[in-house]
């Protein structure tokens, strides 16, 4: 294609950003794959399929806290968007009948941090 | 030109001048080790240190160049503590054979032992105990005793464009050796000589086989001839401290007859008749 | 109705039933004021807040109370839950926040998805940067403070423009990606969280120096980072962001990948450049510094990763708010790797000038044993060891150096009460041992002879002259090798020795680790009131060194006895002693 312009950019973000959207993001970077991400991906792709959930699945790096990977940070319409921790593929399949057709949150698998972004 | 001092004294140099050559044209003697004339630095030794006024660090004066307005201290209590523990670190690392060695009373490294007044060791002695190469009729590899100067590897690469030696391994139990480590004479070594011409230790040391000669000659059963090449008359006058150039033959002919050889062969003729060619 | 959502977690130390407890008291308490449809509570498995007592957060409101008590509960029900207001004497008030600057966009946008970054501002700063011009691009980096992340703290805006001053058609511009400190990893998640970004970095950097080819060196332990910051560069290739007039501007600039053979000293920026070039890495005398004669002898710069990272965001907001976050001399933000015995081992990003305590204890939750702590070290083997008594000290560039350390490139490695000076100080010289390129004789040989010092310091075979010996070895080292390697592998040593010194005279005069770490100086024996004749010590004992039965019990034979600790570790009962 030809070479992008600035223009172009905005046309870009204007098309990723769409804030309504329900999703769930799989932080796989080296520590959330060592401590099985593959596999809870692998698990909430499959759950969401067989559940009919309209729900975008999607890869990221990694949040920092390494110890408590894998990572699910889920974000579902009308819910609070929390972050799952040490996700295993039994707590994966929960998080996809539980959270996202539930409307519930998970017990004891919440993590949180005190961060704030910069900009 | 760049007007700087050392120990005080004001030097004028071309820019580019590195601090060792501005202390040696004012008569200013920083001990070096792994700095050899003909070849770029390695900077590998750390025994030419200097300090520069309003630094705690202190520099190579091998391959430092100097700056306009630098005060350079060559020696203070610190720095000599700091060439001396390197120095002894050097010994601790290199076998005490000195009787025995092809270098003995031509090693560099022996000369700044005797120049730092070493009678001691500080460290206990670690030799990595590699075996000798002697696979070749021209030298003795004998990596135990290298200081890891690099001056061989330099002009074997860099300049001959051979790159028969290399360094291989890392840390202490790096070592410079026939490239990917064969045998010197599996080697694309050609036996030009620079390496061992430039080593500071006998690390790499011509095969010396006079033993064998004076065996021989020694030998009532042998009838010994000697064959000598066209630069000898001239090389063996310098050995003996006459100007460079001087005309041996005569002598060196005499000489030889007296050592025992029956009969002496000259390859002069030969040598000007490919000259003529 | 669900209205509210509360996350409940005891943070007391040690507690096991507490945020169960209190989540059932809470749910009764909720039935009673009938808002049980209306509030959903959770029970959280880490709210980010440490040591103390019962921690709600309140979502959406997004207020955090800390240290609760049951009878809390009514207020916040009927303050909180039903009005929305705030109880100022429960709020929890935080000492330290992480700050993400660099992190921003890891674990929130795709890595492999362009798309995604530039939704996120991405190759915003690029299009800004290539309008104002590369005068205007160093002056912005230049004043905004920022600093090498790399380790050495070299400003960045200085190096850019030396490297533009140095006359030249041709000039590179090399990422430096070889991180290889023991329990760092900043580098790497950047790279897979967030590689557009430090390609935008290197974009705007290559075209503030006038380079045209860039390279990424990055370690080939590293295959995730590689795949993604090739994927990247392909990405952005696709859409004329890398490659030839790049956004229509006269500028182009290629990006390749050279990986890097895992030697640790190829993170020193002369002999990196030797291993791009095909050669053995081993590092050069500097000056010529590499902005003069750097790849293939052209002027080159190199910055490390989170250096490059900084960039886009630093162009997009402008030097005055990149100036404010952080400390007079230490700008911006800086992402540490915090490990070893620490509750939250990760990465962590906060402002310059943040206290060591805050970091190990407010954000990285304190020790994971729950032991006292002993000492953190920095700037990973180039750094030094960091105890209590200074945990109070802001970090930048300038504090850890006075305190005999380094920032180095961002680990941090917690230490508690188990962990042995002499072994940590051994473990650390260890690495820079074997990571020796073996060019200066300082470095070969002076490590060397150190090792062997302290080995025999944590075998008790060592004299009180042989702390002089690694004092007078340390300094040749510090100042007569070559390379910072070899100039800074005696700190880890030093610091010990300043803060610890302590420990070494006791392993070298009366032959004991207080910390039970060096085998060598312990003595196993099991203690009979406490053994109950089980055998698994004897069965775990590879030297058959212990002996005995099921009726009279067992005792090691310290004669033969290894010291290898694994009837201590497998005794159930506390049984085995090391003393």
């Amino acid at each position: 294609m030809a070479a992008l312009t600035a223009d172009d950019l905005a046309a870009i973000a204007s098309r990723i950003h769409d804030q309504n959207a329900s999703w769930i993001r799989v932080g796989m970077s080296t520590c959330g794959i060592a401590a099985g991400a593959e596999r809870v991906y692998a698990a909430l792709e499959d759950e969401l399929q067989r559940q009919g959930a309209g729900v975008q699945l999607k890869k990221c790096g990694c949040l920092g806290m390494c110890a408590a990977e894998p990572l699910v940070e889920v974000n579902i319409a009308g819910m609070p968007r929390v972050i799952y921790c040490r996700v295993d593929e039994a707590c994966a399949r929960d998080i996809v009948r539980g959270h996202v057709c539930g409307g519930k949150l998970l017990q004891d698998y919440i993590i949180d941090m005190q961060s704030e972004d910069a900009s | 030109m760049i007007i700087a001092t050392i120990n005080g004294i004001p030097v004028h140099v071309a820019e580019g001048t590195t601090i060792l050559e501005a202390a040696r044209q004012v008569q200013v003697k920083i001990p070096t080790l792994c700095h050899h004339p003909d070849l770029p630095p390695t900077a590998a030794c750390g025994i030419c240190i200097v300090k520069v006024q309003g630094s705690n660090k202190m520099l190579r004066a091998c391959c430092t160049p100097i700056e306009e307005g630098m005060n350079i201290l060559t020696h203070d209590p610190e720095i000599v503590e700091v060439r001396r523990t390197v120095l002894e670190l050097i010994l601790s690392n290199h076998p005490n054979d000195c009787l025995k060695c092809g270098r003995n009373q031509s090693c560099e490294l022996q000369n700044l032992a005797a120049a730092f007044g070493i009678r001691e060791e500080l460290f206990p002695k670690f030799i990595s105990g590699i075996p000798k190469d002697d696979s070749t009729n021209a030298f003795v590899i004998d990596p135990d005793k290298c200081i890891h100067c690099g001056r061989c590897i330099e002009i074997c690469q860099e300049l001959q464009q051979v790159w028969a030696l290399s360094f291989l391994g890392r840390g202490f139990s790096s070592r410079f050796a026939p490239a990917a480590g064969m045998r010197l004479v599996e080697s694309p070594c050609v036996e030009c000589g620079q390496c061992s011409s430039h080593c500071p230790t006998g690390a790499i040391f011509e095969l010396d086989e006079t033993v064998k000669v004076w065996q021989k000659l020694q030998d009532p059963d042998n009838y010994c001839v000697v064959q000598i090449a066209p630069s000898v008359r001239v090389a063996i006058g310098e050995a003996f401290g006459m100007p460079p150039g001087t005309n041996m033959t005569g002598k060196l002919y005499t000489v030889l007859r007296r050592l025992g050889f029956k009969a002496v062969f000259d390859t002069s003729f030969a040598a000007d008749v490919t000259v003529m060619e | 109705m669900i209205t509210k959502t509360v996350l409940i977690k005891d943070t007391t130390p040690g507690s096991t039933s507490g945020t169960k407890e209190f989540f059932d008291v809470f749910t009764a308490a909720l039935r009673e004021s009938k808002l049980a449809d209306e509030i959903r509570l959770v029970r959280a498995a880490d709210i980010g807040v440490y040591n103390h007592g019962i921690v709600l957060k309140i979502l959406p409101d997004n207020i955090t109370y800390a240290n609760v008590q049951h009878h809390d509960i009514k207020r916040i029900i009927g303050v909180t839950l039903k009005h929305g207001n705030p109880i100022k004497d429960l709020l929890y008030q935080p000492r330290a926040y992480q700050l993400r600057l660099v992190l921003k966009n890891c674990g929130r946008i795709d890595p492999e998805s362009i798309d995604d970054y530039i939704a996120h501002d991405g190759y915003r700063a690029l299009s800004a940067a290539l309008q104002a011009g590369p005068d205007t691009v160093i002056r912005e980096i230049t004043a905004s403070g920022l600093r090498g992340r790399g380790g050495g703290g070299f400003p960045t805006g200085l190096k850019w423009s030396m490297t533009r001053s140095t006359p030249g058609n041709e000039k590179y511009m090399i990422c430096n990606a070889d991180e290889g400190d023991p329990g760092a990893y900043m580098d790497r998640s950047v790279l897979e969280g967030d590689p557009h970004a430090v390609i935008e970095g290197m974009l705007i950097a290559g075209f503030a120096i006038g380079a045209s080819q860039g390279y990424f060196y990055i370690r080939a332990e590293y295959p995730l980072a590689i795949e993604r910051v090739q994927k990247a560069i392909d990405q952005a290739h696709a859409y004329g962001l890398v490659g030839e007039r790049i956004f229509g501007s006269d500028f182009s600039m290629d990006l390749e990948i050279r990986l890097g053979a895992g030697a640790f000293v190829c993170g020193e920026e002369t002999a990196l450049i030797a291993s791009i070039e095909g050669k053995r890495g081993t590092p050069s005398p500097r000056p010529p510094y590499p902005s003069v004669k750097g790849l293939w002898g052209k002027p080159t710069c190199i910055n490390n990763v989170e250096t490059l990272a900084n960039v886009p965001s630093i162009i997009r907001n402008g030097s005055a708010w990149f100036s404010r976050i952080g400390t007079e001399n230490s700008k911006g933000t800086k992402v540490f790797a915090v490990t070893g015995k620490v509750r939250n081992s990760g990465l962590i990003e906060v402002p310059m000038g943040t206290t060591l305590r805050d970091i190990v204890f407010e954000i990285g939750g304190g020790t994971a044993s729950g032991k006292r702590f002993k000492a953190v070290q920095t700037g990973g083997p180039s750094g030094g060891v960091i105890p209590e008594h200074l945990l109070d000290t802001p970090v930048d560039y300038d504090n850890l150096q006075k305190l005999g350390s380094i920032m180095g490139s961002g680990g941090m490695i917690v230490m508690d009460e188990d962990d042995c000076m002499v072994d940590i100080a051994k473990f650390y010289l260890k690495f820079c041992v074997d990571e020796s390129c073996g060019k200066c004789a300082p470095c070969r040989i002076g490590g060397y002879q150190m090792l062997n010092l302290l080995e025999n310091i944590s075998r008790g075979n060592a004299t009180l002259e042989d702390l002089e010996r690694l004092r007078l070895i340390a300094k040749a080292m510090q100042k007569a090798s070559l390379c910072g390697l070899g100039q800074t592998a005696a700190n880890p040593v030093l610091s010990t020795l300043r803060y610890f010194e302590d420990e070494y005279r006791e392993h070298i005069l009366n032959r004991r680790c207080p910390s039970k770490k060096c085998t060598a100086l312990l003595q196993f024996i099991i203690d009979r009131s406490r053994c109950k004749k089980c055998g698994l010590c004897a069965r775990s004992c590879p030297e058959k060194a212990i002996t005995g039965d099921k009726e009279h019990g067992y005792t090691i034979d310290t004669a033969r006895c290894i010291n290898c600790g694994m009837c201590f570790e497998t005794c159930k009962f506390g049984a085995v002693e090391r003393n």
